[in-house]
C-alpha cells in the first residue's frame, strides 16, 4: 500500500486583482489529500496565478488558502510545505544537478550526510545518478525536467505544484513524461497540482479536473465526468479531442435549446434518412480513426470521428445522423471559446 | 585557379592588415621604452632612434627610489584605492541593479533617471571638496574610494540592470520556494550568474581608476596620499624635466592595467558573447 498524503488544499472564496484587473474572481475548492488536480482552461484564464496563489508567489488579494488544515493565506513560501516545478525548470545553471536539487537542503543547514543521501535517494528514483555532476546546460530537455522534479522530491513537501512542466518538451517525450510523472504520484501518494492547457494532459492524469475561464471554476469533476456531462458548453468545448460541435442560433433553437453540441464520436456517417447532409472538406487519416471536416449548409463546420477505414472523397456530400441521447442542450447562447 | 588566387589574395590582404594594426598599436610602446632607457641628454632630443647608451637598470631604479621610495608607497595607494572602489561597484552596482530590475515600483522611473543623471552630468570638483571637508574626508584614502565609487555607480548599474533582465525570474522564483531569504536568492543565484559582466566591469573600471590622474590630483593632495599617476609629477617640474626617467616611470606604471588586461582577456570576449546565445 503506497503511502497517501494527510494534506488537502483548501480555497475558500480567493481573489486576486492585479491593479483595476481581476484575474481570480472568488474560487472556492477543495482538493483531498493525495488528489492529483489539474487545473486547466485557455490562456489568460487564471490557471497559472491561481497555482502561484497556492505557492505564495502572488499574495491573494481576498480569500483564504488553506494546506494541510493550516490557514497558509500570508505564510511565506518556504513554509507552506509546497514544491514547485516550473515550465522553464528553472534550474540553478551555475550549480551541478547533485546542488541543484540539494540547494534547497542546504539552505536548511541540513548536516551534509543527510543531504548527500536525500539527493541520492532522490536522483536513483529519477535515473539521475549518472549526472549528478553535470551542470544543467550539459542536459537534454527530458533529464532537466527530472533534475527539477527532483529538487521538488527532495523537500518532501506536503503538495506538489507543477506549472505547465511538459509544455517545453517535444511530444513522444511528453507522452513518456505522462506516465512517468503519473506513476510518481502513484508512488508518493503526495496531493499534487498541475496546471496545463492542453485537455489531453488533464484528460489522462487527473483524478480531477478544474476548469477555468475568465478567472472563475467553471467545472470541477472527474475526467470522465466532464466528458460525459460539462455544465456548459465552454466545457463541452474544452474538454475532448477534437472538439465538440457546438452551435448556437436557428439549430439551436430547433432543438430547443440556447447551444446544441454533439462530439464528433458521436456522429455517424449514413446515407438513410441523414439527420443532416454536408460537403466534405478535409480528411485526417489518423489510422485507427479519421476525422472529417464538413461543410453543412446553414450550421457551418461538422467535425465528424469516422473508422479509420473510412474514406470519403474531398467535395462528395455526406449524410450525417447524432447517436441518440449523446446530444447536450444548452440554455446559454454562449460562443464555444 | 580563381579560388586558389583570391585565397592567396585575402590572406596577403590580411597579413598587411596585421602589420598595419601592430605598428600603430606597438609604436607607441616601443617609444616609450626606448625613452626610458636612454641617459637624460639623450632622452631631451624626443627622437625616434635606438638608444646610444642603454641606462634600463640605471634609471630604474632611480625611478624607484625617488623621493624615498615614492613610487611603491604610490603603488600601494593606488592599488588600494582600485581594489575598494571596484569591489563597492561591482556590490552595490549588481545590488542596486538587481532591486531596479526586479521589483515593480512606480519609484524605479525616478531612481533610473537619477542613474542617468549620474552618468550626464559631469562632477563639479569645488562643491564636492566642500562636501569632503565637511564630512572628514578630504584627503583619505576611503574618501577618494568613495569619489570612484560615486562616480562609477551609475555606469555599473546600469550594465547590471540590463544584464540581470536576461535572466529568468523563474530562478528567483524557484530559489524563494526552495526557501531562500531575499539576500540568499541575491548572493547565491543571481550573483554568481552575474560573473561574465563582473569581468567585464572589473576590468574596465579597475584600469580606469589606476590610472586616474584628474581625480587624485583634486581630492587627494598630500605626500603620502601620492598615486601612481601623480609620481609622473616626479620627474617634470617648472625648470628641470628628466624625460628619460618620466618614461621609465610611465613603463612601470603602465605594467599592471596591462597584466589585469591580459589576466583577464578572455574571459572579457566570453562575457561579451555569453548573454548573446543562450543554451
Amino acid at each position: 500500500m503506497p503511502p497517501v498524503s494527510t494534506s488537502s488544499v483548501v480555497l475558500k472564496a480567493l481573489t486576486k486583482s492585479f491593479g483595476a484587473v481581476d484575474v481570480i474572481k472568488g474560487v472556492d475548492l477543495v482538493i483531498a489529500p493525495g488528489e492529483f488536480c489539474v487545473f486547466v482552461g485557455p490562456s489568460g484564464c487564471g490557471k497559472s496565478t491561481l497555482l502561484r496563489l497556492i505557492s505564495g508567489l502572488e499574495e491573494a488579494t481576498g480569500g483564504v488558502i488553506e494546506i494541510g488544515g493550516q490557514d497558509v493565506t500570508d505564510a511565506e513560501p518556504s513554509q507552506r510545505g509546497i514544491a514547485m516545478v516550473f515550465q522553464s525548470y528553472a534550474l540553478y545553471p551555475h550549480l551541478t544537478v547533485r546542488e541543484n536539487i540539494g540547494f534547497g537542503l542546504s539552505l536548511a543547514r541540513l548536516p551534509k550526510a543527510e543531504i548527500a543521501a536525500k539527493v541520492e535517494a532522490a536522483a536513483a528514483a529519477l535515473q539521475l545518478m549518472p549526472l549528478l555532476d553535470r551542470k544543467p546546460k550539459a542536459l537534454s530537455g527530458g533529464q532537466r525536467q527530472r533534475v527539477a522534479i527532483g529538487r521538488a522530491i527532495v523537500r518532501d513537501p506536503k503538495v506538489f505544484l507543477f506549472d505547465e512542466p511538459l509544455s517545453n518538451l517535444d511530444a513522444a517525450l511528453r507522452a513518456q513524461m505522462r506516465i512517468e510523472l503519473t506513476e510518481l504520484h502513484r508512488k508518493l501518494g503526495a496531493t499534487m497540482i498541475y496546471v496545463t492547457h492542453d485537455q489531453v494532459e488533464a484528460m489522462t492524469m487527473a483524478d480531477k479536473i478544474v476548469v477555468l475561464n475568465a478567472g472563475r471554476i467553471e467545472q470541477v469533476g472527474s475526467p470522465m465526468e466532464l466528458y460525459n456531462a460539462p455544465v456548459s458548453p465552454f466545457v463541452a468545448g474544452f474538454i475532448g479531442s477534437p472538439k465538440m460541435n457546438l452551435y448556437t442560433g436557428a439549430m439551436a433553437a430547433e432543438m430547443g435549446c440556447g447551444t446544441y453540441g454533439i462530439r464528433p464520436e458521436h456522429l455517424r456517417l449514413t446515407s438513410v434518412e441523414p439527420r443532416w447532409t454536408g460537403t466534405v472538406r478535409h480528411v485526417e487519416r489518423l489510422g485507427a480513426d479519421t476525422i472529417i471536416h464538413l461543410d453543412v449548409p446553414g450550421l457551418g463546420e461538422m467535425v465528424v470521428r469516422a473508422d479509420g477505414d473510412a474514406s470519403p472523397a474531398v467535395g462528395t456530400p455526406q449524410g450525417i445522423s447524432p447517436m441518440a441521447g449523446r446530444a447536450f442542450r444548452y440554455d446559454q447562447v454562449l460562443p464555444a471559446q | 585557379m580563381t579560388t586558389r588566387r583570391n585565397a592567396i589574395r585575402q590572406r596577403n590582404t590580411g597579413v598587411i592588415a596585421l602589420c598595419l594594426a601592430t605598428l600603430i598599436f606597438i609604436m607607441p610602446f616601443v617609444y616609450i621604452f626606448f625613452m626610458a632607457v636612454k641617459t637624460k641628454k639623450e632622452a631631451a632630443l624626443f627622437l625616434f632612434s635606438w638608444p646610444a647608451e642603454w641606462q634600463f637598470w640605471a634609471n630604474l631604479t632611480e625611478v624607484v627610489q625617488t623621493r624615498n621610495y615614492m613610487l611603491l608607497l604610490a603603488y600601494f595607494n593606488s592599488t588600494l584605492i582600485t581594489v575598494g572602489a571596484v569591489t563597492l561597484l561591482v556590490i552595490f552596482g549588481a545590488m542596486v541593479g538587481y532591486v531596479l530590475q526586479r521589483r515593480p515600483s512606480g519609484w524605479n522611473r525616478l531612481i533610473y533617471a537619477c542613474i542617468l543623471l549620474g552618468l550626464m552630468v559631469p562632477p563639479a570638483v569645488v562643491p564636492t571638496i566642500w562636501v569632503l571637508q565637511g564630512l572628514g574626508l578630504f584627503k583619505t584614502i576611503h574618501g577618494m574610494i568613495f569619489i570612484q565609487v560615486a562616480y562609477g555607480l551609475a555606469f555599473s548599474v546600469l550594465l547590471y540592470r540590463s544584464f540581470i533582465g536576461t535572466i529568468p525570474r523563474d530562478l528567483d522564483e524557484a530559489a524563494i520556494i526552495d526557501g531562500a531569504k531575499p539576500w540568499q536568492v541575491f548572493f547565491l543565484v543571481i550573483l554568481p550568474l552575474l560573473k561574465p559582466v563582473t569581468v567585464t566591469l572589473i576590468v574596465v573600471q579597475s584600469i580606469a581608476i589606476f590610472n586616474d590622474f584628474t581625480n587624485p590630483l583634486y581630492y587627494l593632495p598630500g605626500k603620502e596620499n601620492v598615486t601612481v599617476q601623480l609620481t609622473l609629477f616626479n620627474f617634470q617640474t617648472q625648470f628641470q624635466s628628466q624625460f628619460n626617467l618620466l618614461f621609465m616611470n610611465i613603463l612601470l606604471v603602465t605594467i599592471p592595467p596591462l597584466l589585469v588586461f591580459i589576466f583577464f582577456n578572455r574571459q572579457i570576449v566570453a562575457g561579451m558573447t555569453a548573454g548573446a546565445v543562450k543554451g
